[in-house]
């Protein structure tokens, strides 16, 4: 029932350091933390004073917390997302070319973090994002606009209009998220079975 | 380094058509630069353009013809005229001596459409734009684009002396205090880490001017960590003199001869092959061409083909690149 091949899908691959940026920022979401341990590691064996133009913005899962070790590592940490991204955005906005974004958490995330990158004009080349965690999506009803968080089966009911919509692989990196469309348009009632298909 | 990609079809076009246009009126602007203002023979309106675009302009010499790039510097809204700047370069085969010599007035020129290869980012926070000498050309197009608009933006232009400063007194009225100028005649050089190592996020930059000014920019520019997309140049290379040589086309089965003031494209033209090309300065790409045998050097002048690609010596950008050989084989 997805379409496949949609090439405005996101594809993510596994993060590391960008040698070539002068300043770093980092957002991790919990356990996808050990993605940015990586790309410290790297930066670090290439220019051991990178990592003081490092930063990492971090929302931490249980109690573990990956960054304890690196005392000369400027780590903030913030207690949900909106806060996490509300800092982002100061930052974005005092930060100077030369900086790379590194994210490392939940797709749903990465969109968002890449969506305000993208209001400061950041391009595919400043920005590097690895998947990790919930597949759950972001879905834009594109009859009502409601926008509907944490997706995770292939027919959502719409929050808005009460349509139900099939979650397309259709994304829009503007909106951070995925086309909802009308799924019984032409047989009113007939649904598709309903799966969990973003766990 | 970022250049805008052109179309096929664009290049087909762009030498398909050509535009009749008459001199409307020439101006000496600076001791080495004219300014040319072109129209419509026919009285039409031009082509709409894009600031950065280029033309090429048809000169039809006594015994030869020449066809070169340059960028339109009048304002993209304005279509009853094509401005361009021409600086007079002495060691080169003569189109733009030809311009300053034998073009008046009410001469009748070919041109072809304009193409940009140059194209202002429209979305960027910010705009740094650095000019040195005639390369101040295709940012007064992208300047009327600028002004008004949301993002802001500043010129750097350095030029040899004051006297030498094409265009200023337009600058400085348009635009006033986003002009900085840098004399060299006052030692008073671009401070290039300064300029480039603390723009906010967002910003571009775009370099035109001398081979020296725009390395100085990308090697600056990538020590800053600035990502290749955020960082646009344009130079056109007029092809350079250099020796004779001869060039067997395997395709069509003819030997070219390449005086030492003709370029290898104009020669292979001047034999009646069409080659595809769009900026005819090493810019673009189009022209390129496999060598298929070699014995001998190739003299790589393009600012397009790899570091690698050029060693390889498998391919040639016939537009600004010649060859030291004995025989050389392309596949034309």
């Amino acid at each position: 029932m997805l379409i496949s091949g949609i090439k405005s899908k996101p594809v993510y691959s596994p993060l590391s350091a960008d040698t070539h940026g002068r300043y770093h920022l980092m957002l991790a979401i919990g356990g996808a933390a050990t993605a940015l341990e990586r790309v410290l590691d790297e930066l670090a064996a290439a220019d051991p004073d990178a990592l003081t133009r490092a930063r990492v913005l971090f929302v931490p899962s249980a109690d573990t917390d990956p960054f304890a070790d690196r005392p000369q590592l400027e780590v903030r940490r913030f207690p949900d997302i909106p806060t996490v991204l509300a800092a982002l955005r100061i930052l974005l906005d005092e930060s100077l070319m030369g900086t790379r974004l590194y994210v490392a958490g939940p797709e749903s995330f990465i969109g968002r973090a890449m969506q305000l990158a993208l209001e400061f004009n950041m391009n595919p080349d400043e920005i590097r994002a690895e998947a990790l965690g919930s597949l759950a999506r972001r879905v834009h009803c594109i009859h009502c606009r409601t926008l509907m968080e944490d997706v995770h089966t292939n027919i959502v009911e719409c929050g808005g209009c009460a349509r139900w919509l099939l979650v397309r692989d259709h994304y829009s990196r503007r909106l951070a998220a995925y086309m909802g469309v009308m799924v019984d348009a032409e047989a009113p009632g007939t649904l598709p079975a309903v799966q969990v298909i973003f766990p | 380094m970022t250049t805008t990609r052109a179309t096929t079809a664009q290049a087909k076009t762009q030498q398909a058509q050509t535009i009749a246009v008459e001199v409307k009126a020439i101006e000496q602007v600076t001791p080495l630069i004219k300014h040319f203002t072109l129209a419509a023979a026919d009285g039409a309106a031009l082509p709409a353009f894009s600031g950065g675009s280029h033309i090429i302009v048809v000169l039809r010499g006594a015994t030869r013809v020449y066809r070169n790039p340059y960028s339109l510097l009048g304002s993209p809204h304005h279509l009853d005229t094509y401005e361009i700047g021409v600086r007079r370069m002495e060691e080169s085969r003569g189109g733009s001596r030809f311009l300053h010599e034998n073009v008046s007035v009410g001469s009748r020129l070919e041109i072809a459409h304009p193409v940009n290869l140059f194209a202002l980012a429209k979305i960027a926070r910010k705009q740094l734009l650095i000019a040195g000498g005639v390369g101040i050309t295709p940012f007064l197009a992208q300047l009327e684009d600028l002004r008004g608009g949301a993002a802001p933006y500043e010129l750097h232009y350095s030029v040899r002396s004051p006297e030498h400063a094409a265009f200023l007194p337009r600058l400085r009225e348009r635009e006033g205090d986003r002009v900085h100028m840098y004399y060299d005649s006052e030692s008073h050089a671009i401070d290039f880490d300064g300029l480039l190592s603390h723009q906010p996020l967002g910003t571009h930059v775009y370099v035109c001017g001398p081979a020296g000014l725009i390395n100085r920019v990308l090697t600056t520019a990538k020590r800053w960590g600035w990502p290749d997309s955020h960082v646009h140049s344009e130079q056109f290379s007029a092809p350079p003199v250099g020796d004779a040589f001869e060039v067997f086309l395997a395709r069509t089965k003819v030997t070219v001869r390449v005086p030492p003031d003709q370029s290898l494209l104009e020669s292979i033209e001047a034999a009646g092959v069409e080659v595809p090309y769009l900026c005819r300065g090493g810019v673009c790409g189009f022209c390129h061409t496999r060598v298929l045998e070699l014995d001998g050097e190739l003299t790589h002048n393009d600012h397009f083909l790899s570091d690698v690609e050029k060693s390889r010596g498998k391919s040639i950008m016939p537009c600004v690149s010649r060859a030291h050989c004995r025989s050389l084989v392309l596949d034309l």
